[in-house]
């Protein structure tokens, strides 16, 4: 009997692919996950069983936490009373409706580039008799279809376990499905709407603006939407407090803000009724109805204006680049890159780094959380009545340059990881010789150049403005002998020309990185930051970093030394670890 | 059977390709000639119903091929310039799609998909993602996606780009079988050696427009050149190559 059913789903599969429209359905969904005709967007494709686990993660992660924080023995032990589901959760459910909103907005913005069809769809599907109606509606229908998949695989952990953690252990049957059936709504409703804005604004721009003009604002756009998705996810801590704080009047300005908004649609499906609620859902309604329309009329308008004209359009290629005459690093590194190869190398990686889409995506990623981290400790400053008459810094206020250079050095290392066009390293294989050590200096370099030039002016300045002299120099002091430590340390094992060689470590232990970079994010910007904070208020105790950073520099210098020379040696080929 | 009717093409003010006129019958096989930026790619653009014409029109069986895009394409075999597929697809998943979008029934397809992969000698290479196979062997998928359907009009554009020997020395003798049965075929190349000896008709254009237009070898007897090379030359370029070579040589050196 089963496997009737699934030789009969297997068939009208078959049979559904087999027509010009499954087809192009198909092709088209596989197209959006394999990223489009990029700059090299294929070195960043990851599988679709990758890319559903790794959006499914943080849902999961934080439904388990709920276990932990709405277990009936955890409630009675902290003495909780009567337990109304329906308002205790009012914070969770709007952190689910956000971090649904920021995962699947992230996941949009990782696509952007192949949502809507390019040169190479058009030069493969336009020729064969197909018409125009039959591609138009089988795009559409694989950007709905990701967006479905996508909003459910972020949210699925969510709908099931946030209801059991909350009324699993003790409620009905009916108020369970109740609770489910808002909280899975909710964000439902969210996800789409933030897959549906990312495209709706990628449309928009490229049915208003020329190509060119487009290729050149997107990746600033993107910047720009996801420092708002991650301020979103900051906004967390703050906006449930704030909705219970505020006037009635106030309130209701917050709520008809997206994010806030679908909280309306979880309490109205609750059964909650007030007219607060009312305007919530309305206002989330509204906002879901517009974003469908904006994504249908831009669809349309960039299919007509920008695909069926490609052929009358000159394939763009790269943009073209302004030529400095004047750069003043150029004495500079002449001194620091002693090598001709050297130089060569270093100016090739500075121009890959800023100039591949790809690479600058995953920069601007780590900038926009950097600069979110920032805007937090900003904002608990300006909490802090007695910034100014203290005299001293605030752990807060020394945490900013701190969470800065962090984010920017990681994401340049992990960017260095990312190749670009492999076929474009011969030129190194050829002439570098394969004993070859300058790999590590010339990342160093790089770093360095992109980190400290502007950090520490800026910070000097800022603390010299808000603090004096002695302080100024102390914190920049101690922030670069950090920067160059952490540089140490993220380059500890590294041996190649950033972007010439393949990466299949960094792919297989890509998690184990990610939580060892989070585990040095709250190091590098929580506890250094806290004890530069203890020895900048006794100034002698500042000495304490000296032995410090020696002892760190030290044990560096230590271990690369034991290691074997064959480590060191220049690599363009990483071989996958093996399991056992 | 495929004719252009004075075609035209401005981008903007720009005219890209002016008054292109031939007719192309079945069995014959059209080189197209042009120094780059001559309009080549515009005329194949127009002639595949890519590009709308500025003005004049493109007629297969005496209709204008814009009436009815689908059905004429349905008759139509495309190799175009640059090979862009899609690199996540294997050579087999390439071609069944091709089959499907052009409506082949099953069996058809998959027998035809079949004898052709090994004709091309891809079969060892069928289940294997186009983003690693090389520059032949991604214009030989092009040469059958083209081929697969029969079609009555070939377009070619530069369909020699990166084949080896073996390939290019069967590409050649398959154009002249195909339009010994019946085909017609639109041969655009810079191989001047290739068009000089599969070519019944010979166009050559400049800046646009047409400047040599006639059978192969009343072309060369027009100019008065034995062979096309020479006959190139004279119409398109006027410089002296030799001299070109010599002064880069001197660079190269000095």
């Amino acid at each position: 009997m089963m496997l009737n059913w699934k030789i009969r789903l297997r068939r009208r599969r078959d049979a559904f692919v087999g027509t010009p429209f499954g087809c192009l359905l198909r092709l088209f969904v596989g197209r959006i996950l394999h990223g489009g005709d990029g700059n090299g967007a294929e070195e960043l494709g990851l599988g679709l069983g990758a890319i559903l686990t790794l959006l499914a993660m943080p849902g999961l992660l934080v439904s388990l936490l709920m276990f932990e924080k709405y277990g009936s023995l955890i409630r009675l032990l902290r003495g909780d009373g009567i337990f109304d589901p329906f308002t205790a959760t009012v914070p969770d459910e709007y952190f689910f409706i956000v971090l649904s909103m920021t995962v699947t907005g992230a996941a949009a913005l990782w696509q952007w580039d192949s949502i809507f069809l390019d040169r190479r769809d058009h030069t493969n599907i336009i020729p064969l008799p197909i018409s125009l109606h039959t591609i138009f509606f089988a795009n559409f229908s694989a950007i709905l279809a990701l967006a479905a998949l996508f909003s459910f695989d972020v949210n699925a952990a969510s709908i099931v376990l946030f209801p059991v953690a909350v009324v699993g252990s003790n409620g009905s049957f009916a108020r369970f499905c109740q609770f489910t059936t808002g909280h899975a709504v909710a964000v439902l409703v969210a996800s789409v709407f933030s897959f549906m804005s990312v495209f709706a604004m990628a449309g928009c721009l490229m049915a208003v603006l020329p190509a060119s003009v487009f290729r050149r604002v997107s990746l600033l756009l993107r910047f720009a939407i996801a420092v708002v998705f991650l301020s979103m996810l900051a906004s967390v801590f703050t906006v449930p407090s704030l909705l219970q704080r505020t006037s009635v009047a106030s309130a209701h300005r917050i709520a008809t803000l997206p994010p806030v908004s679908f909280l309306g649609v979880a309490r109205t499906a609750w059964g909650i009724r007030d007219p607060f609620v009312t305007t919530m859902t309305k206002a989330a309604i509204f906002a879901f109805v517009l974003a469908a329309l904006i994504l249908v009329i831009t669809y349309t308008l960039s299919f007509s204006r920008t695909f069926l004209r490609i052929p009358e359009t000159a394939d763009s290629g790269p943009l073209p680049r302004t030529r400095f005459s004047f750069s003043p690093l150029a004495p500079l590194h002449k001194a620091i890159l002693g090598q001709s190869s050297q130089r060569a190398c270093y100016h090739f990686v500075v121009r890959t780094l800023l100039r591949s889409d790809a690479h600058l995506q995953v920069i601007s990623a780590f900038v926009a959380l950097a600069l979110v981290a920032a805007a937090e400790a900003l904002t608990s400053i300006r909490a802090d009545q007695f910034f100014l008459v203290r005299h001293m810094p605030s752990a807060d206020f020394l945490s900013i340059p701190f969470s800065l250079s962090y984010c920017v050095i990681v994401g340049i290392r992990c960017a260095f990881e990312i190749p670009s066009d492999l076929r474009a390293n011969w030129i190194f294989r050829l002439w570098l010789p394969p004993d070859d050590q300058h790999a590590r200096p010339i990342a160093r370099r790089v770093l360095l150049a992109l980190t400290l030039p502007w950090l520490i002016p800026a910070c000097f300045l800022v603390t010299l403005i808000f603090f004096n002299w002695a302080t100024a120099l102390l914190h920049t002091a101690i922030l670069t002998a950090s920067d160059i430590l952490l540089v140490e340390i993220v380059l500890l094992k590294f041996r190649k020309i950033p972007f010439t060689c393949s990466y299949p470590t960094f792919e297989s232990h890509s998690g184990v990185i990610l939580i060892a970079y989070l585990f040095g994010f709250f190091l590098f910007t929580d506890d250094l930051p806290a004890l530069e904070h203890w020895a900048v208020s006794e100034p002698l105790r500042t000495l304490c970093f000296v032995p410090l950073f020696a002892i760190a520099l030290a044990s560096l210098y230590a271990y690369r030394k034991q290691m074997l020379d064959m480590d060191k040696h220049l690599i363009f080929e990483e071989t996958s670890p093996s399991a056992f | 059977m495929l004719e252009a009717n004075r075609l035209s093409k401005s981008y903007g003010s720009v005219p890209a390709v002016q008054n292109v006129s031939f007719y192309l019958e079945p069995g014959q096989v059209l080189g197209y000639l042009g120094p780059n930026g001559s309009g080549k790619s515009t005329t194949v653009k127009m002639l595949t119903g890519l590009l709308q014409p500025t003005d004049g029109q493109v007629t297969h069986n005496g209709k204008d091929i814009h009436n009815n895009l689908t059905a004429y394409r349905k008759r139509l075999g495309y190799v175009p310039e640059e090979a862009n597929l899609y690199p996540y697809l294997t050579g087999e998943e390439y071609l069944d799609m091709v089959g499907i979008l052009r409506a082949m029934p099953d069996p058809r397809r998959k027998s035809r998909i079949d004898s052709l992969l090994q004709l091309f000698a891809l079969a060892p290479h069928r289940h294997i993602s186009l983003g690693s196979y090389s520059k032949g062997m991604r214009q030989r998928i092009l040469l059958i996606s083209a081929l697969i359907d029969n079609p009555d009009v070939l377009i070619f554009d530069e369909p020699m780009s990166g084949l080896d020997v073996t390939s290019s020395l069967v590409l050649k003798n398959l154009i002249q079988k195909l339009s010994a049965r019946g085909k017609a075929i639109f041969f655009c190349s810079h191989v001047l050696e290739v068009v000089e000896k599969i070519c019944s008709q010979l166009i050559i254009l400049r800046r646009g427009q047409v400047i040599a237009y006639g059978r192969t070898a009343e072309v060369l007897q027009s100019i008065g050149q034995s062979t096309l090379e020479a006959t190139f030359l004279q119409l398109t370029e006027g410089r002296d190559v030799a001299q070109i070579a010599n002064d880069i040589v001197e660079v190269v050196v000095a």
